[in-house]
């Protein structure tokens, strides 16, 4: 489901949402690079956008297809910020675990986080009420070189 | 996906890996390793040349059986020169940790002869 918004004049939300399964992150890397063009990002910055938001929606870890994957892309001006929240699992519904099996899983993890660092200006995760939420801020101009 | 390839003067098995190398691939991609792995390559060559995309958990994938291959007496290489996927060796630090080759001539002109296994 992608829905899209004007929050005020200058401020566009879509919002995206769809069963947590690797074969479907491919849509939120579409919609970052359309969100990032709208905001007027080079096509470097395009890239990293795109390569970020895919880096937030893996940092959960195995992701599974009982659960929803809820991103909010919100573009200011020439900043764009991405909020990706992961849902409890559907009682019930016993998803299929993407992901790597061995060790190579927890090691991306940690290379997605340095990924992160370089990519955008400002991300980071929490946890509440079984729910866990990665966020992520990205400006006009910041591309990594 | 793979094919294992002789290239040159060089017969390594070879995994070629096309589009976009994601979550999704990541499962696909560490269980062909896993089986060349399993048939005894202690060398593999992994072509990245007709990839646009590496996120992080394929590149875990790799890193890990990097460690393998090595811990075994061989290597890992990996033939790629999109801008892009070099751009996130680079920020990982992993251009210095993996042997990289722009193309398979180059590849060759640098690696000794590998037995297949």
């Amino acid at each position: 489901m992608i829905e899209t918004f004007a929050k005020t004049e200058k401020d566009e939300v879509i919002e995206l949402s769809f069963p947590a399964q690797g074969d479907l992150i491919t849509l939120a890397r579409f919609t970052a690079a359309t969100v990032a063009a709208r905001a007027g990002f080079d096509v470097e910055e395009i890239e990293d956008l795109r390569l970020a938001v895919d880096e937030l929606c893996v940092s959960f870890g195995p992701l599974t297809g009982d659960r929803l994957l809820r991103i909010e892309f919100r573009r200011l001006d020439e900043v764009v910020s991405v909020e990706c929240v992961l849902h409890p699992p559907v009682a019930g519904s016993p998803g299929s675990v993407t992901g790597p099996r061995g060790d190579g899983g927890s090691t991306g993890l940690e290379l997605s986080e340095q990924l992160l660092d370089a990519l955008v200006d400002a991300h980071g995760r929490e946890a509440a009420g079984g729910m866990q939420c990665a966020w992520l801020r990205k400006r006009r101009g910041s591309a990594q070189r | 996906m793979d094919q294992p390839q002789t290239h040159g003067d060089v017969a390594l098995p070879a995994i070629v890996l096309t589009g976009e190398i994601d979550l999704a691939v990541a499962p696909v991609l560490e269980a062909r390793l896993e089986r060349l792995r399993s048939e005894g390559a202690t060398t593999i060559v992994v072509d990245l040349l007709r990839a646009t995309f590496l996120d992080s958990i394929a590149l875990g994938v790799l890193v890990d059986v990097l460690g393998q291959c090595r811990e075994a007496g061989g290597d890992l290489y990996l033939v790629v020169d999109e801008p892009r996927i070099l751009k996130v060796l680079e920020i990982t630090g992993l251009s210095d940790i993996f042997a990289l080759y722009p193309s398979y001539e180059i590849l060759d002109r640098n690696v000794e002869e590998v037995p297949l296994p």
